[in-house]
């Protein structure tokens, strides 16, 4: 008999994320971010994360306004159209936050060097740029089989734990994205832990059945949640987009109060209520 | 015979520029966050190079088809296609590009008289005065597209165009030199003044062709290093009537792409009202365009 992986938010998040933890997001901008999860570190007051995902925006500037964070591993930070990530762009030209300056291929090779377990990848890139001079653990050598070619070795990056949002999941732990994966596979089966947070649950039948299947295993996911709406104000394809509203009234709100308004003490039936409500639905449903 | 437009905005001018350099085997690289890009590309597509196919770095897919350009459901138009790439292979520098042709547009913070860029901070990396976003793929893959690099820039001064910029995320001409990746390097930089090339020998930013309207003067004033003049100065070929015509109605009616270009109140009140009209719609998959 298989074992359900079904929890709490609560539970998932006290139980698999240790403060100090290196913690990767999927979905990529403002897209697909299980930004559910995001508020949940913050109501649990979790400390000194260092946060990983491909291109952050939303769960970045919120953990680090949360004050979560005290590293970033991202190579693009931003709120798309609405400007920059406030929190995020404070905390590092007062220096409270340490950087740690990547590209897409740092992350994406970094997630393939873990997989594979080897110390490094090597990359044709990067190469004459100054990000060698910040990254004391990134180093340019000549190809070791003689061909001459300059190539650049990007260390492997080891999740402690990834927390993915994905449409439909079972309670088992298999999950499908129906529209881009970006680098969540890798992050679910390279992390030590995976949480998975979904907007609905489903019958393995039914991801069987689903293009792209189970791109997220059973075998590598440590907890199931059922959250619906769970990446809102970013999007789940193909469910609903981003709330542009919400997010135009975040960038206009001391986050202080933005978090008694929406993060402390507020489930997601409370938050959602918050937020707008069914009109808030509505606009964003696809 | 061709009829050019008299009447047209900066956000159109660079947006046609744009679409000019498109070619019709071209891959067209869609990055985050850069509606003029979009606009540009998808202009070319539905004008001279209807064989171009999209790369969208938010859906990670190639698409052939071309849509409207929308805020709001720009997954729509991402994820419902072709799907080749996935995961950790969605990083371009696995893209094919012996066999494919790509063209990408950078937009960077700074930029240099070699056309090296920066998109990671401004002033000291350790304290920046200014953290800017990041430079997503652009250290990894600028270097080595065959084809090169293209760059546009909507506000043309001395901050962005300086002598040493504080931070290189984007490989130009390093000293005046091809990178050692194997790319063809900077071909342009399309600004609100000015189309501006590289010196095939020196590498050095050289003027290509000036806007209508505007003189040698206003570019020299903000451009923070001493400019490459051709032997004989020519125009920018404005936007023809077709071109603005398809741009406006077809491509980016909602204007879009004019965030790019546009700030303060006035980008503000026209981001609401983006926001508000496709908010109103009840089709939320954007119009295919053909």
């Amino acid at each position: 008999m298989r074992t359900s992986k079904l929890m709490s938010l609560e539970d998932a998040i006290s139980t698999y994320v240790q403060d100090g933890d290196l913690v990767g997001f999927g979905g990529l901008s403002f897209w697909r971010k299980s930004i559910s999860g995001c508020r949940e570190i913050i109501r649990q007051n979790k400390k000194n994360l260092t946060i990983c995902t491909f291109v952050g925006g939303m769960e970045i500037d919120m953990l680090v306004g949360g004050g979560c964070v005290s590293e970033v591993r991202s190579c693009f930070v931003g709120m798309e159209m609405f400007g920059m990530a406030p929190h995020y762009r404070n905390a590092v030209e007062s220096g409270s936050i340490k950087i740690s300056e990547e590209t897409e291929a740092s992350i994406a090779l970094g997630l393939k060097a873990s997989y594979l377990k080897v110390p490094f990848m090597p990359l044709k890139g990067i190469i004459g740029t100054d990000i060698p001079k910040v990254r004391n653990d990134i180093k340019q050598f000549e190809d070791p089989l003689g061909s001459g070619t300059e190539l650049i070795a990007l260390p492997k990056i080891d999740l402690d734990v990834a927390i993915l949002h994905v449409p439909y999941a079972d309670e088992f732990g298999n999950g499908n994205i129906a529209g881009a994966v970006w680098m969540d596979d890798d992050m679910a089966k390279t992390a030590k832990k995976t949480i998975i947070t979904c907007e609905k649950l489903v019958e393995l039948e039914d991801i069987i059945h689903s293009p792209g299947k189970a791109q997220l295993p059973m075998q590598t996911t440590s907890a199931v949640v059922k959250v619906p709406f769970g990446a809102h104000p970013t999007s789940t394809y193909p469910l609903y987009t981003f709330d542009a509203l919400h997010i135009q009234s975040y960038l206009k709100t001391n986050f202080e109060e933005y978090k008694k308004k929406y993060i402390l003490n507020k489930n997601n039936a409370q938050y959602l209520e918050e937020v707008g409500g069914a009109q808030s639905i509505l606009n964003i449903l696809l | 015979m061709t009829e050019y437009s008299n009447n047209y905005t900066t956000d159109e001018l660079l947006t046609v520029l744009m679409a000019r350099e498109v070619r019709n085997d071209d891959v067209m690289i869609v990055g985050v966050a850069t509606p003029m890009v979009w606009a540009a590309f998808t202009l070319a597509k539905v004008t001279h190079a209807p064989d171009a196919i999209y790369h969208y770095i938010m859906g990670n897919t190639f698409v052939n088809e071309a849509r409207q350009v929308s805020l709001l459901y720009l997954e729509m138009n991402t994820a419902r296609a072709y799907r080749f790439q996935n995961s950790g292979e969605c990083t371009l520098e696995s893209l094919p590009s012996d066999k494919l042709t790509t063209i990408e547009w950078f937009r960077p913070g700074q930029v240099d008289q070699y056309g090296n860029t920066n998109n990671i901070c401004i002033g000291d990396w350790n304290r920046p005065k200014v953290r800017l976003p990041g430079c997503a793929g652009i250290a990894d893959f600028s270097m080595f597209y065959s084809r090169g690099s293209f760059l546009y820039i909507p506000r043309h001064d001395t901050r962005t165009f300086v002598p040493k910029i504080d931070f290189i995320s984007g490989v130009g001409f390093p000293e005046g030199k091809q990178s050692i990746c194997g790319g063809s390097g900077p071909q342009c930089v399309i600004t609100n003044l000015v189309y501006l090339t590289f010196d095939e020998d020196s590498k050095r930013m050289k003027i290509g062709t000036i806007h209508p309207g505007k003189t040698i003067e206003e570019i020299k004033k903000s451009t923070g290093f001493e400019l490459l003049e051709p032997k004989d100065l020519r125009k920018t070929l404005p936007p023809t009537e077709e071109e603005i015509n398809v741009l406006r109605n077809k491509v980016d009616p909602l204007g879009i792409r004019k965030l790019e270009v546009l700030t303060g109140k006035e980008r503000e009140v026209l981001l609401n009202e983006i926001i508000e009209k496709e908010l109103e719609m009840e089709n939320r998959f954007p119009k295919l365009i053909s």
